[in-house]
């Protein structure tokens, strides 16, 4: 039997500075060995996100001016995304994607701006300074060690219910301060990682496509996509 | 390090550090310093010049050259930099090596980094501004496209009175109200469609209204005949257009501007814009279109970013890759290669590289899956990177060979099966690879870029 998973790619007009993409071609890439079929849709300004709608979504970075626009719209989205969110939907949210989930982070110019409060951290900005380079973490739970890049301004604090995708091996993280990286909250992964996390950690990829797949055909046996082999790509 | 060495290493940097402090303000200046050499040597230097500043992300080499080709057709005496001197040293330089004219009044025409616009128009009013386009580029060093176009604009408002000559392609060069006269260079010979731009494409929200922008006609990213179906913004009137566009190879385009038709020797329509805007410049001096398209024909030297080198036989081209978009129609490109070609690709992080190989992601290299190329071969520093990308682009394990040592990559590239062979190479690697092909005799030493 093959399987068939919709994936709405959240303001990927507008949210895809830094590679982003790639994600959904790494999606691909796996659920293809997973005989899984992906059908991506834009989800943008103007247009509705129905929770039922969808099995899997991305929501990735983008520029300044385009987050600020991000951050207005996606008020009009935010019941049916927490609904999406509450009911185990898997979700990956990179940079912007990231804070927007939270309940607000601070814009270039200094100004506070909302987010949908779906996940409980919050993001403060840094004084004409920027975290970039490198960076590798280790998930405390799985043990698995993911690589990346990282170029943000925005510190991120996480709050009740939230625990990091890794602590920082070297690097930055989400403020600097605290050892974190990213966020898990149910089954959505969060991480400031640039662009195309899932082409050098591909078992992030697997985690989202077998919970998309479980949560979906809740009868259908997945050991072996859980098996999959993922190879370094790092 | 050698004592010889050692003595030039000092010099050049305190000649670096001299010419950065002075072009600073120089208020700390030693005395003995100032007195050798004028604080505002720009200034006065360039005070003879009418000079035309060429900025932008991606196509200021190649317009620049070709604009100094087309304004020799009538201007006898023009100063230039050389390419990689597009910052304030360099353009100091430049200056500082310049003879002394023929004539009364040279012209100076300056490739100028995005970031150092300001720092010419400081001291220099030009006549002109060229502005090509703002991608996204190396975002690790340049920032997000409206910060750059901020860049240019702080530099350009200490310079009214010059015209702007702008690409009205590209949506972000209508966004700003500016005193300056502007005339507009595009693409004009589709008829009246209604397309958005690819998801994947920066830079598509109306700057008016903040919608998404649609196209009467798109060429490539973001750029073409667009509107906003919300507020009616909408791409300006050209002054220059181009009316058709013909045969395109991976080395020659023929189009007309203006109904007059041109041939380039040199693919890719990123290359045909290049030649809109040294069209453009050419008219707005004065230059006649037959001298433009003598001007085109006669420089094959200034396109050495595409130079076909002969390794054992085999027909191996060269080409510079360094954001997404440059990426994108540099594929583009060799698809409309109707012979067959394998395919390498060389990826370096090196801060001249961009360290952050994200961008790679952006470059659809999905394009080329149904052309069937038989060897693929991937290296450099980031070899890894690359090679899951064009993995996961579809190239077949059978065909991919993964090679990170550049030297084997040559004895790689001497066994394809085909022909031709497209090297696409960030820059450092492009250094190494231009190197090795060097030292093996196959290539003469330095860029030819």
């Amino acid at each position: 039997m093959s399987y068939e998973l919709n994936v709405a790619h959240l303001y990927g007009d507008l949210m895809n500075t830094y590679g982003d993409v790639g994600n959904i071609l790494a999606l691909n890439y796996y659920a293809k060995q997973m005989d899984v079929t992906l059908n991506v849709k834009v989800v943008s300004l103007e247009e509705d996100f129905h929770a039922a709608d969808y099995d899997l979504a991305f929501f990735g970075g983008g520029q300044d001016f385009e987050q600020t626009i991000v951050s207005q719209d996606i008020q009009t989205k935010k019941a049916e995304l927490i609904k999406f969110i509450e009911s185990d939907g898997p979700l990956l949210a990179i940079c912007g994607g990231f804070q927007l989930l939270g309940h607000y982070y601070i814009g270039a110019d200094g100004e506070k701006l909302p987010g949908i409060g779906a996940l409980d951290h919050y993001t403060l900005a840094q004084d004409h300074n920027r975290f970039i380079g490198d960076i590798v973490i280790k998930n405390q739970e799985t043990g698995e060690t993911y690589h990346g890049f990282e170029n943000h301004q925005g510190l991120t604090y996480l709050g009740k219910g939230e625990r990091p995708l890794g602590n920082v091996v070297s690097g930055k993280g989400n403020n600097g301060e605290d050892g974190t990286e990213g966020a898990i909250y149910k089954n959505v992964y969060c991480s400031y990682f640039h662009g195309p996390i899932l082409t050098r950690n591909g078992d992030i990829a697997k985690h989202l496509l077998v919970a998309a797949l479980k949560r979906k055909y809740p009868d259908a046996d997945f050991s072996q996509q859980e098996a999959l082999p993922i190879p370094a790509t790092f | 390090m050698s004592f010889r060495s050692g003595v030039a290493t000092f010099a050049g940097k305190s000649s670096y550090w001299f010419l950065h402090t002075f072009l600073h303000g120089g208020s700390s200046l030693p005395g003995k310093i100032t007195l050798k050499l004028d604080p505002n040597i720009l200034r006065t230097l360039g005070a003879k010049y009418d000079v035309i500043v060429i900025t932008g992300t991606n196509g200021k080499t190649l317009t620049t050259a070709l604009t100094v080709s087309v304004l020799h057709e009538k201007y006898p005496d023009i100063l230039t930099n050389p390419t990689g001197s597009n910052m304030e040293q360099g353009i100091v330089t430049t200056f500082l090596n310049a003879k002394n004219p023929k004539t009364g009044r040279p012209l100076a025409v300056l490739e100028v980094d995005e970031a150092n616009v300001i720092k010419v128009t400081q001291y220099i009013e030009p006549k002109a501004f060229v502005f090509t386009n703002i991608f996204r580029d190396q975002m690790d060093r340049y920032g997000e496209i409206y910060t750059t176009y901020q860049k240019i604009l702080d530099g350009v408002a200490l310079a009214p009175n010059a015209t702007i000559i702008a690409n009205g392609d590209s949506p972000i060069f209508h966004s700003k109200e500016l005193p300056n006269p502007i005339q507009y260079y595009g693409f004009d010979d589709q008829p009246d469609g209604d397309f958005k731009a690819k998801p994947n494409t920066d830079g598509v929200l109306c700057p008016n209204c903040e919608h998404i922008l649609h196209y009467h006609s798109l060429t490539y990213s973001n750029q073409g005949k667009y509107f906003c179906p919300n507020c009616g913004f909408s791409r300006p009137e050209l002054t220059y257009r181009l009316t058709k566009l013909g045969e395109q190879t991976p080395t020659s385009s023929k189009f007309e501007i203006d109904g007059h038709p041109f041939k380039i020797q040199v693919g890719g329509t990123y290359n045909i814009y290049n030649a809109l805007a040294a069209y453009a410049v050419g008219r707005f001096m004065g230059v006649t279109p037959e001298q433009v398209s003598d001007a085109f024909n006669a420089n094959q030297q200034v396109f050495g970013r595409q130079e076909v080198i002969n390794v054992d036989g085999k027909r191996v081209t060269i080409i510079l890759v360094k954001n997404p978009v440059g990426l994108d129609q540099v594929l583009h490109m060799i698809g409309t290669d109707t012979h067959p070609f394998s395919l390498v690709g060389l990826l370096n992080a090196n801060y001249a590289d961009g360290i952050d190989t994200s961008w790679i992601w952006d470059g659809d290299f999905e394009q080329l899956a149904d052309r069937d190329i038989p060897t693929v071969i991937t290296g450099g520093e980031r070899y890894k990177d690359i090679t899951f990308r064009l993995k996961v682009a579809g190239i077949p394990d059978d065909r991919h060979i993964v090679e990170p040592n550049l030297e084997k990559v040559v004895e790689e590239i001497k066994k394809v099966s085909t022909d031709r062979v497209y090297v696409l190479a960030t820059y450092t690697a492009m250094l190494q690879m231009r190197k090795i092909l060097a030292d093996k005799g196959y290539v003469k030493e330095g860029l030819g870029l």
